[in-house]
């Protein structure tokens, strides 16, 4: 079922346009990231408490955060996420637990692409 | 077995229920029926006088010595009773029992909440939740003693009242409704038992304490803490509409004392009322003529915008759901069932941390009350209980949304071990559904389901299995509540989706929870009527 007066193509067309300002905010993103400091971080993961967040929109965005954290951030910059969230003790325990080595092995695993994607597989929300 | 010397007799349930010795308290039970030959009826009509007086709660919430403000949780016996009723009608032989004694085992750990949790008194939520002994220890080391027995009697926060006659039913209809809106209880209360003295009036008193209970639910549990009902004042009003039917309503004055007084308790929460209130004004205004059923059932494209609507979108986009379909012709039981069926898919592939069902199900059970309310009874505003139900589950999710994931309890997908579970011969698979339900292994149950589903027609055995092994986990009402809730609504649903219920179903009960991983009530039930494959 198309729209009327919209051909297939014209769907196509208006789709791919919106996967290409996907992957612009993206590289936008990940850039962004990689140029963040462990306070910068710190902030941005704050907002996910239930306290903190603008509401259910926000705190599902979690996940898809986390796996470009995993992708994008070093491996001296997660330990001193996770150590953060740790020592915050039992209501930061789930996020502690995102940012544990053993989670990101398991991200990094699923974030295998096919060769003709141009980006790996993040979730989208 | 020294504790079980003498006859068992019901002065002596009543002792152990007054002094929170609940493993004697179910023997005594079990032996009144095995022994004495009493009903299991009139048994646990004993049972529900015993605690009648010690249900109550000054308030649900309690004011802390700081100034903030804490929840009090809500009488559970009267709800495992109401669950244990209704599922001895799906088990067969010896088996429809259990619900029973798991009902009974519950009860004496189930009274004066209020000073359970002060740690004042002993019962689950002073052992469990609150933790008491750790704050208040006793002094033996190895013993809990907020496990019980108790060291003082428990207290009376309602005394029983005398009823109150004279003038129209109309009139005393509506001073009670807008006495349990008040908040005075002892009007609704006496209220309440003078009307229900007269068969005559009694579908109307139903449908009016039904209609009582169901308006009053809390806008959203977001961020709330203690200021919220999760909807017990609906599934309070059912378990004494139910309840009362089964022991007969002559027989159901402490039955009465222990439900109508709470409806009236604080909080009373109306402002989702409200708010569905001016909208159906506003946007339907014919809505009291809506039929229950129409010619006009939902589309799977409109099963599929209504599902999405009710996981991913926010209250707006519940309320414009919902109207849509009212306005397009659909019945009231047609969006309700609707509702029920599309929620469902939030249980099989969304919750995966057992400790997430809680709010969530009883948004489900509070359908369930609105749903069987539509069924039973004509009213006015059954539209807007509907949309209420919506609401209450598209807001449990989004509570649960708040949260961050947590890694730790993901789940593996059910399709991982849908070759293993179609592996085994169909007439083998509801042992092993029951086994994997009591191992709480979902993965794997659901997959069981599925196979089943999809190879055979029969469903009655299989909601059986499931029931069965859901009623072998103790110290929790919400158990057989969520069970008779689930089991009601598949026999009613007539969506073409009616068999994701069982799939949701089960997936609740091998995933959600448990109090306690033990099995001690089961061994007592077992001792006693030596189920077949005990």
């Amino acid at each position: 079922m198309t729209l009327q007066s919209h051909t297939l193509n014209d769907h196509w067309r208006l789709r791919n346009a919106a996967a290409a300002s996907l992957a612009e905010s993206e590289q936008d993103m990940r850039r962004a990231i990689r140029g963040a400091s462990v306070d910068e971080l710190v902030a941005l993961i704050d907002t996910f408490s239930p306290a903190r967040s603008s509401g259910p929109e926000w705190t599902r965005t979690f996940e898809p955060l986390v796996e470009r954290l995993w992708a994008w951030c070093d491996e001296t910059t997660m330990a001193a996420l996770a150590e953060t969230y740790r020592a915050r003790g039992m209501p930061w325990m789930a996020v502690a637990k995102a940012l544990s080595p053993e989670q990101g092995a398991r991200a990094k695993a699923d974030l295998r692409h096919p060769a003709w994607a141009r980006l790996p597989a993040l979730s989208i929300a | 077995m020294a504790q079980l010397a003498g006859a068992a007799t019901v002065d002596r349930l009543h002792d152990e229920i007054r002094g929170v010795r609940y493993r004697e308290a179910t023997s005594t039970f079990c032996r009144l029926v095995t022994e004495e030959k009493r009903s299991i009826r009139d048994t646990i009509k004993d049972a529900i006088a015993a605690a009648a007086p010690y249900v109550q709660v000054p308030s649900h919430m309690m004011r802390l010595p700081n100034g903030e403000m804490r929840g009090v949780n809500y009488d559970h016996t009267i709800l495992g009773w109401r669950g244990a009723i209704s599922l001895m009608r799906e088990l067969e032989g010896t088996k429809a029992v259990l619900p029973s004694v798991q009902a009974m085992w519950y009860v004496p750990q189930g009274l004066n909440v209020w000073e359970q949790v002060v740690c004042e008194f002993p019962g689950h939520y002073a052992r469990d939740a609150e933790q008491c002994n750790r704050k208040f220890p006793g002094p033996d080391d190895h013993h809990d003693r907020f496990d019980g027995p108790a060291w003082n009697p428990p207290r009376i926060y309602f005394e029983d009242h005398p009823p109150i006659e004279g003038g129209s039913v109309d009139d005393r209809l509506a001073r009670m409704t807008w006495a349990i809106a008040e908040g005075d209880k002892a009007e609704a209360y006496g209220l309440f038992l003078g009307l229900a003295k007269d068969p005559e009036h009694r579908s109307r008193l139903k449908d009016s304490i039904l209609f009582a209970g169901i308006i009053d639910l809390q806008d959203t549990i977001i961020n709330r803490g203690g200021y919220q009902n999760i909807g017990h004042k609906a599934l309070r009003a059912r378990a004494l509409v139910d309840i009362a039917d089964y022991l007969g309503w002559d027989q159901s004055h402490e039955l009465i004392y222990t439900v109508v007084p709470d409806l009236g308790c604080s909080p009373r929460l109306y402002g989702l009322w409200s708010e569905i209130s001016n909208i159906c004004r506003m946007e339907i205004p014919g809505n009291a003529a809506i039929p229950k059923r129409s010619d006009k059932p939902l589309t799977e494209r409109e099963l599929d915008d209504l599902t999405e609507a009710l996981l991913w979108g926010g209250p707006f986009d519940v309320n414009a759901a919902v109207m849509a379909l009212f306005k397009r012709g659909a019945g009231i039981l047609d969006v309700g069932d609707a509702v029920m069926v599309c929620f469902q898919k939030y249980l099989i592939d969304v919750l995966e941390n057992p400790h997430a069902f809680l709010h969530p199900t009883h948004a489900l059970d509070y359908l369930n009350v609105v749903l069987a309310w539509v069924r039973d009874y004509d009213n006015p505003h059954q539209v807007k209980a509907v949309f209420m139900a919506a609401r209450f589950m598209n807001d449990a999710i989004r509570s649960n949304a708040m949260f961050p994931r947590d890694p730790a309890y993901t789940l593996e997908p059910r399709k991982a071990y849908r070759a293993w579970a179609d592996g085994i011969a169909v007439d083998r698979l509801l042992p092993v559904i029951e086994e994997q339900a009591l191992a709480q292994d979902a993965p794997r149950a659901c997959a069981l389901v599925d196979s089943y589903l999809a190879r055979t027609t029969e469903r009655q055995a299989l909601l059986e299995t499931i029931t069965y092994a859901a009623c072998h986990w103790q110290n929790d009402p919400h158990v057989m509540r969520n069970c008779a809730s689930s089991l009601e609504e598949y026999r009613h649903n007539r969506t073409s989706r009616r068999d994701d219920i069982i799939r949701g179903y089960v997936k609740h009960q091998s995933r959600y929870i448990k109090r306690a991983l033990a099995h001690d009530c089961y061994g007592v039930y077992a001792e006693h009527f030596r189920p077949a494959n005990a």
